[in-house]
């Protein structure tokens, strides 16, 4: 497999200020993996998307320590302009992420195409595609300032993956968003590994990481705690001392546990709790 | 519904009718000319269907404007024909002329402006100059300051809210309302530069900077009538020239 991303002893504090908010941080992503990044507010997760993005060295300056590869080529030698096809973010805030000079989502949308001179026809293939596939045809024609917050989300998320970038950074896309709204986005997730996208996921919501990520990456203070494949990093006792939520499941689980009930393994998603109890037999009621 | 035919004119065609009009009126000497613009101004304005909006701004902008530069032209400019005296004020004839001359002028040229812009599209005028070689970074600044003052309009909307549910007085006299404006305008402010930061990463994010030559979906076409009328004019032009320096 190839290396994707790599950093190494990567350290990064912002200008004017003392503090280092990544903390000699080093970990390596394969193509086409689907990591999540989670951590308590104030760990440093956005900044580590900045970073993967390029806007960290390139956009904000500030000291930063160590090398970030991507792709196999530094992000030292990339431009900033470069990187738009290479890496695709989606920010936290929705409500900034409207180019201002579009009167519709359609062409909102289509706005990152045409600064990649794609042409005109294939522009219109292509979003049409993506507005089916994040569900907002119904929006095409709608100003995109007078949208809701979770219209926006899928908006912003639209305009990102019509670019087809190899990398994706999406930072808690779903944060305005309702249950529903929130499964639609994972699977849209899902979707684009299914493409060979590599994927790094900034999220709170554990029982969707669970269900969907590959790796994770537990992010405290600035320093990369731990990282391995999502179940090992859940069943691992380090992981309760860093305060994140675990997935509802593995909670119960784990309180099952302290109270005696013997369990085979720790289950990370609903329907393993049975089977975790040893009891395949039982029916199980969503 | 049909479009009109005036209004489907390039946006360069409309705007060399604006930069014709504006020489044609400082070659030909007189104000007889200049004001006689005016009304093929207004015929234009109702042909393409926009008398009402065009007459209203002419009004609003130009009128109080030419009645000061009138009035002053007229008691100030110096000479020696006078007409009329009450204490230091006098009119004098060359007063009176060179007033109507420059009122005459203002009007011609600040009416056909008012026009262009109420007839052309500002998105098609700058994609027009982008075209033409504007570089897109200044296509940018404009498109984006149109749309991001009714958004600011909305974000000092909710300051005001948010700074009167915190008790601060924002109706009654002036006095009141004048002391509303400072807590509602800093906030504004500085929201508005810490947005620039991000919005600059918003668009980096759609690649803006991408080292490419960028398409559009916005497409202007140009018809016969677009290749014919810019002839056209710098021929009236070079034949008014003519008549004002060699016959």
């Amino acid at each position: 497999m190839t290396i994707m991303i790599d950093l190494k002893n990567v350290s990064y504090r912002y200008p004017v200020s003392d503090d280092f908010v990544l903390k000699n941080i080093s970990f390596s992503i394969e193509k086409g993996k689907f990591s999540a990044i989670v951590g308590n507010n104030g760990s440093g997760k956005t900044t580590l998307c900045n970073t993967i993005r390029g806007f960290v060295p390139h956009f904000y300056k500030g000291d930063l320590d160590g090398e970030v590869i991507i792709d196999q080529t530094k992000m030292a030698d990339y431009q900033l302009g470069q990187l738009g096809e290479k890496v695709g973010y989606v920010f936290q805030n929705p409500f900034i992420q409207v180019s201002g000079v579009k009167d519709n989502v359609f062409e909102e949308v289509a706005y990152g195409l045409e600064n990649l001179g794609v042409p005109v026809e294939e522009i219109k293939i292509r979003v049409e595609e993506v507005l089916k596939l994040v569900k907002i045809e119904h929006l095409r024609d709608k100003n995109p300032f007078e949208l809701s917050g979770g219209q926006r989300q899928r908006v912003a998320l639209a305009s990102i993956i019509v670019m087809d970038p190899e990398i994706l950074v999406i930072d808690e896309p779903t944060s305005q968003l309702d249950p529903i709204g929130t499964e639609q986005i994972f699977d849209i997730i899902r979707l684009m590994k299914e493409r060979g996208k590599t994927i790094i996921l900034v999220e709170h919501k554990m029982d969707l990481i669970a269900e969907y990520a590959d790796d994770l990456l537990v992010m405290h203070e600035g320093e990369l705690v731990m990282q391995g494949p999502v179940r090992e990093v859940f069943a691992d006792p380090e992981f309760e001392k860093y305060q994140i939520q675990y997935p509802h499941v593995t909670e119960i689980a784990l309180q099952l546990q302290k109270l005696g009930t013997a369990l085979s393994f720790i289950p990370i998603r609903d329907e393993e709790l049975a089977k975790a109890l040893n009891r395949t037999g039982v029916a199980i009621h969503d | 519904m049909k479009q009109n035919f005036l209004l489907q004119l390039h946006p360069l065609t409309k705007f060399y009718f604006s930069l014709f009009i504006l020489v044609a009126v400082l070659i030909v000497p007189g104000y007889i000319f200049s004001f006689a613009v005016f009304p093929i101004l207004v015929l234009i304005a109702i042909l393409a269907g926009v008398t009402k909006e065009f007459l209203s701004i002419v009004l609003k902008a130009l009128l109080s404007v030419l009645v000061i530069v009138f009035i002053m032209q007229m008691f100030f400019y110096p000479g020696d024909e006078v007409l009329w005296k009450a204490g230091i004020f006098s009119i004098t004839q060359e007063g009176l002329d060179y007033g109507l001359l420059l009122t005459s002028r203002i009007l011609a040229i600040g009416a056909v402006f008012i026009l262009f812009f109420r007839m052309t599209e500002v998105r098609d005028f700058v994609k027009s100059l982008e075209d033409k070689g504007l570089p897109p970074m200044g296509a940018y600044v404009v498109l984006s300051t149109l749309q991001i003052i009714p958004e600011m309009r909305r974000q000092a909307n909710t300051i005001m809210e948010a700074q009167k549910t915190r008790g601060v007085e924002t109706e009654g006299s002036l006095f009141v309302r004048a002391k509303a404006f400072i807590p509602t305008l800093t906030p504004l402010i500085l929201s508005s530069i810490a947005s620039t930061e991000e919005r600059a990463i918003t668009l980096e994010s759609r690649a803006f900077s991408a080292p490419v030559k960028k398409t559009s979906l916005h497409q202007l076409t140009k018809n016969s009538a677009d290749r014919i009328l810019p002839i056209v004019y710098v021929v009236i032009l070079v034949g008014l020239l003519v008549w004002r320096f060699f016959l």
